[in-house]
Parts: structure tokens; sequence; C-alpha cells
């Protein structure tokens, strides 16, 4: 127990975390980027199937790492459990946990006590010790301090004024938060799901992990001017568990749907392929087709056809393929015949009209001429990426997080501070008044503050003399 | 040229003066230095605000990024973290009376404002509809002011490790008379961090909670969040050496230099491997 509760242990705990954590960012993971998974396995075969042996391409899942998460909370406990608070030098002074009788024998134990704190000062008044202790507390009061355990004998009194109290309690309220925030996070894996459910527009799909369809009536996406950015995109959705209707809404990005804890995403979309039509523009005029539906070019002998849509046109083995499913580069393919004899596919570009490829039969592309047309637009059939999501521990996750911050603020924002005062009574009315301090910023800062404290404790008490 | 292309390159002009003169006031210890480089931060703080106002404007021409701020590109975040390096030396210079850390800090301000002016595009384009939340208003701008707090700390533990060096040298030059004790350094650079460190932590739920909304997830191992999350672990690291192992001077400086590169990486190495928050290398 001893080794987990050491601040040293800890700390190499938490810089073994971090170097791992720093190498699953320079390593593609499985679950954000299979794709470069893929890619690195056929670029580094060896040293994949090493980095693979210690899961390394989906680190944040291992074992071990999960195991030294759980590891870090379990050390988190035990030292908040455990050791002392961290501020040693507030050890309880009389007249903290005493009673009058302990007090009046252990006065001499009090003054030295006295003496070993940080701060100390002490000052002679002549006011009175009964007018001294009054106006002395009052002092505090005014200042925003706490006076408390106040405790009053007939050889002299004592009282303890503290502000900012919660400030200890910060690192506590930080470190369990953060237990709290694992504990969210526990609660997402073992309970919690993802997934991404692909729906055409106009078509419905099923859930894997919920006997729910989920049907997108419309699907929009609005561009940036001149380009293919998106500026908007959304779907109205609709949410069924067999014929009832769980839910339905326009969901965009940042607006997702909520039914039951289950949250349903607007996280992506794209063209898989299929589109409705594309346009050529021949010699001023237009020329409408609908997809793998021939069509006579009126006045000549020619025949056309469109038959494929590349959203994001890109050349892949000297062959047309897609780089993603965005629409970044559209690219249609067209299958000309002449009286009823086919000629080499030719692909058209929407971004680029004085483009044109030639299609072999072995699949492989090469340049043509520009011809007398372009391709103009293309309207492509859109699927809507769906993302649903359940987690249980978001809850806790954010209660957490709130705590953690609560804890935080507490812990560096507030400025404890204790003093303890000692009233003795003195012969001639006279009274002498001990101070000792505390603070938890310690140090240089709390120096000033003490000296102008009882600066013009020692200034109220001789002005008060005057004015009695 | 813009508006804003003029008053910030007259902002970076402002500030590399200012830092100029800080220079001259670590080598003279004349006040007046200290008062003209003062004056000249104030001015350049006062044009980049103006420079921010043009560029909110222009921003604002495109609807879908009314009443978002322009911080979603490389350009702006450098822009804005160079506003928020000077204005916290501002901050501390009025607590503490420490003109003499300008030398140190005010370069990185001139550099991270240089590098949006020389190197990012300030071209202005229109957000991508992830961007598009009241978020991005809060999210980023308290994450880049920890930032900017961590630069200030750098700094002022750059100037320990000088003032450190004069002291065991055989024969020390002026220098080390002019600057601060090692101990109030010390004490200032943790001050510092202790500041920031729950602002950071504060940025990175913030992050959380909008990833939940947009993408459906709090926390996804993304190169960002994974970095702005080790760099929290490292200033976490150095409040518990020092408030619970009694770490100081030059040792703890180191430990807060650790912390500081990772803020340098978090903020421009990593979007170059981060997907989603790659956008920022695009501007």
């Amino acid at each position: 127990m001893k080794l987990f509760r050491s601040i040293r242990f800890n700390i190499i705990l938490g810089a073994i975390i971090a170097l791992l954590s720093a190498l699953g960012t320079f390593l593609p993971q499985i679950e954000t980027s299979p794709d470069k998974v893929e890619m690195y396995r056929s670029l580094h075969p060896f040293s994949f199937r090493i980095l693979n042996f210690f899961g390394a391409f989906h680190l944040y899942q291992t074992w071990y790492f999960i195991a030294l998460l759980g590891l870090m909370a379990f050390d988190i406990i035990v030292c908040k459990l455990w050791n002392q608070p961290p501020d040693l030098n507030a050890t309880a002074l009389p007249p903290e946990n005493t009673n009058e009788e302990e007090l009046e024998k252990h006065w001499a134990q009090r003054e030295e006590a006295l003496r070993l704190k940080p701060f100390q000062s002490s000052l002679d008044s002549s006011l009175g010790f009964d007018e001294t202790f009054k106006r002395t507390k009052s002092f505090f009061k005014g200042q925003d301090y706490a006076v408390h355990d106040e405790v009053k004998t007939s050889s002299g009194a004592a009282f303890l004024a503290t502000k900012h109290r919660m400030q200890r309690w910060g690192s506590y309220i930080a470190h369990i938060a953060l237990v709290v925030i694992l504990i969210g996070a526990g609660l997402k894996a073992l309970y919690g799901f993802t997934e991404m459910v692909p729906v055409m527009e106009g078509e419905t799909a099923a859930m894997k992990n919920r006997p729910w369809t989920l049907s997108v009536e419309k699907f929009t996406v609005h561009f940036y001017p001149k380009t293919f950015q998106p500026s908007l995109f959304s779907s109205v959705l609709r949410v069924k568990a067999g014929d009832e209707l769980l839910g339905a809404k326009t969901i965009r990005v940042n607006h997702p749907l909520d039914i039951h804890g289950i949250r349903f995403y607007q996280a992506s979309w794209g063209a898989a392929g299929m589109f409705r039509s594309a346009t050529l523009n021949l010699d001023g005029t237009t020329l409408t087709l609908q997809q793998r539906v021939p069509k006579k070019i009126p006045g000549t002998p020619f025949a056309v056809e469109a038959d494929v849509l590349m959203p994001d046109f890109t050349i892949s083995d000297g062959r047309a393929d897609t780089a993603s499913l965005d629409l970044k580069n559209p690219a249609v393919r067209f299958l000309f015949t002449v009286a009823g004899k086919p000629t080499p596919p030719l692909w058209l570009f929407v971004l680029y009209p004085k483009v044109c490829l030639k299609e072999n039969p072995d699949g492989t592309l090469e340049h043509a001429e520009v011809p007398p047309f372009s391709l103009v637009s293309v309207d492509p059939v859109l699927f809507s990426g769906i993302q649903v999501a359940y987690d249980p521990g978001y809850p806790w996750v954010i209660g957490g997080a709130l705590l953690w911050v609560l804890g935080l603020i507490l812990l560096f924002y507030l400025h404890r501070r204790r003093f303890w005062v000692l009233l003795e009574r003195g012969e001639n009315e006279k009274t002498k008044i001990s101070i000792g301090a505390w603070s938890s910023k310690g140090g240089r800062d709390f120096e000033k503050e003490f000296a102008r404290l009882t600066a013009e404790m020692k200034s109220r008490l001789s002005f008060n003399k005057m004015e009695a | 040229m813009s508006l804003e292309l003029i008053t910030i390159k007259m902002t970076l002009a402002v500030y590399s003066a200012a830092t100029a003169l800080s220079f001259v006031y670590l080598a003279y210890k004349d006040e007046k230095w200290n008062r003209w480089m003062l004056n000249l931060l104030g001015i350049g703080i006062a044009l980049h605000l103006l420079s921010f106002a043009f560029r909110i404007h222009s921003f604002w021409q495109i609807s879908e990024n009314r009443y978002f701020l322009p911080i979603n590109t490389f350009f702006g975040a450098l822009s804005y973290l160079a506003l928020a390096v000077c204005a916290i030396f501002f901050i501390i210079e009025s607590r503490h009376r420490l003109g003499i850390l300008g030398a140190f800090v005010l370069p990185w301000a001139s550099l991270s404002l240089g590098v949006a002016v020389f190197v990012a595009s300030p071209e202005i384009s229109g957000l991508v509809p992830a961007l598009q939340s009241y978020w991005i208003n809060i999210h980023p701008m308290v994450l880049m002011s920890a930032y900017a707090a961590f630069g200030n700390a750098f700094g002022v533990g750059l100037a320990l490790l000088v003032q450190e060096h004069q002291i065991k040298s055989r024969k020390p030059i002026a220098l080390c008379y002019r600057l601060p004790s090692i101990e109030e350094l010390d004490n200032l650079n943790y001050r510092i961090i202790a500041a920031a460190f729950p602002i950071l932590t504060i940025g990175i739920i913030m992050g959380g909670v909008w990833a939940e909304n947009a993408w459906g997830r709090f926390w996804g191992w993304d190169p960002k969040e994974t970095w702005a999350l080790i760099t929290a672990l490292v200033y976490a690291g150095y409040l518990h050496m020092r408030y619970l192992m009694g770490l100081r001077g030059k040792k703890a400086i180191y430990v807060s230099m650790v912390g500081f590169a990772c803020v340098v990486f978090t903020f421009a190495g990593v979007n170059f491997l981060s997907e989603l928050h790659g956008y920022l290398s695009k501007g």
C-alpha cells in the first residue's frame, strides 16, 4: 500500500500513461483510421507485426493501458484516504479540540505552539482585557475572517480566525472527481455503444444495437459558393420500433436527436456512386441523362449513357477510383455508341471541363482530346451518415468534470489563511496579544498580508486607546 | 490591403518595438524604457483588438459564420495567442511590477504574430458545420488563454535559468542584479501555472462536451485531445512535485518547460496528426 500512496510512484505512473498516450498519436489507430492502419501494414509489414503484437494500433483499448488507468484511479483513492492533507503546517493548536480545563493546564504549551507557526507577532494593548478581546475579534471579522474555537478563561483567552476554509477540500474534490470521470468512462465501455448507420435518402436502415429502424426522409446539403465544401447538412430523421414512431427530428451537426438517452447524430454524408442525373453541355444545348439510361444525341448518329459516378475521383494503379465518398472531385463515366458500335468510355469532370480521360479495355486511363461537350452538373443520390451513441456514463463524466473544476478552483484560486490569536491578562489592565499565522500559499505571498494585518491591528488598538 | 491586414501589421511592428525596448530595459534598467515598453504594449493590444474587430466584420460577411469568432484558422489562432500572451503579461506586470521579464515573454508574442502574418494565410472561409457552434467562441479561447499563460510562465522560467547561471558564475554581470531573485521567479512561475492549470482543464472539459454534442463522444483519443491531456498530465506532475515533494528552482523549471513543449506541440504540431482538429492547419 505504501508504494501506491507514494507521490513518486504516481508521478512515474502518470508519465508512463502520458508516453503511451503520445505513442498512440503517432501510430494510426484502428478505431479512427482503419485505412491508414492497412496502409501501414502494407508498407511496413515487419514493424507492423511487432507493433501489432503489443496492440499499438488499438493502444487505448489494450488491457495494459486500461489497467494503467485503473491503477491510477486506485492510487488516487488510496492516496486521498490514507495520506495526510498537504497542509502540514495547519496541525491543530489549542484552542482547537481543547476544553477550558485543558487550556489552563497547557497554557505554556500553547505559547510554545504559537511560536512554531510560520508567521508570528505580538503586541500590547492598554484597553483592558475584555475590550481588547472584543475588538481583536471584531477586527478579524471586519477583514472577512470567520472567528471560531473561542475560549475564555481567568488568565486569558484565545480564538482562531480563518478565511477560505473550503480550500482544503479542493485537492480531495479534484482527485475524487477524476475517479468519478473514470467510472463514467467505464460505464460507457461496459454498457454503452456507438454505431454508424449510413442511410440513403428516402430509404430505411436497421440498427445493430436496438431493434429500431432509421429512415432519412430527406437529406439536404448546402455548399459554400463555387466549392464542394459543405456549409450545412441535415437529415429529416424518423426512428421507429416496428410501426411505433419513437422520435422524429431534422438533425444536423451539433443538433442531435435524443430518444431515452440514445442520441442520433448527423455525423457524415457522402455519395456512394448513384446519381439521379448528369447534364452535358453540347455546344450550347444541354442534355440531361439518368444513370444507365442511354439517350440519343439529337441530330447525330451518337447515343450516350452515363453509368458510373466517382465522387472524389483519383487514379489508383492507373485505373479510375475514388479517394473518398465526399463530393470533392466528382467525375462521371460516359459510354458513347456510334450507330450501335461502342467507343472507349470517357471520364468527364464537373470541376475540370478541359480534362477528359479515355478508359482502355483493361481499365487503365489515358488522356484524351478535349471533346466538344462538357459535364455541367451531376445530381448525386447522397447517403446520410447517422452516428447512434448510447453513453450511460455521460452524466457521471459531466458530474465528475464539474466536481473537478470545483476542486481546482478551490485548490488554486482560494487562499486559506489561519490566525491563532492568544490574549493574556497582564497587570494594570494590560493585555498581551500573541499571534501565529499560516497560509496555504505560504512564504512571501502571505508575508505582506500578515505584516499589513498586524500593523493595522496595532494601529486600530492604539487608535482606540486614544479614543478611549 | 484590407484594414485588418494593415492593423495587424502595425500591431506586429508595435509588439516588436515593445520587445526591443524590453531588451533595452533589461540592459540598462532605466525606468523610462520600461514605461515606454508598457505604453507601446498597451497601444499594440489596442491595435490588435481593432484588427480583431475588422476580422470579425469580414468573417461575418459569410452568413454561416455570423456570431462566431474567427479563430478557426491557424492565422486566427496564432493572432489570438499573441494577444493573450501580451494581455496576460500586462496583468502580471501590473500586479508584480516585473517589467524586467518583458524580454523573456514578449518575444514569444511577437514570434506568434510574426508567424501568423508571414506564414499563415489570413484568408477567411466559411465554417464547416461542426464548427458552427457557440462552443467555438468559448472552448478554443479558454484553451489558448491557458496556453498564453503557460507561455508567460515559460518566459519566467527562462529568466530563472539565466539568473541561476549568473549567480553560479564566477563573474556575474550586472543583469544578475536586475533580475528578481530565484525564489521570486520560481514562485511566480508556480503561481502562473497554478492559475492557468484549472483554465486548461476547463478548456479540455468544454471540448469534451462539444465533442459529445457534435460527434457523439466525450473523449475519442483524437491526437489533439490526447496531447491536451498529456499537457495537463505534465503540468499536474509539476504541481504535485512542487507542492508535495518540495521541488524548486532549476529542476522545477525543467519540468514546467516540458509542459510548455507539450503546449507548443498541442497547439501547432498535432494539427498535422489530427483529422478532426486538422482544419486548424488549413488556414
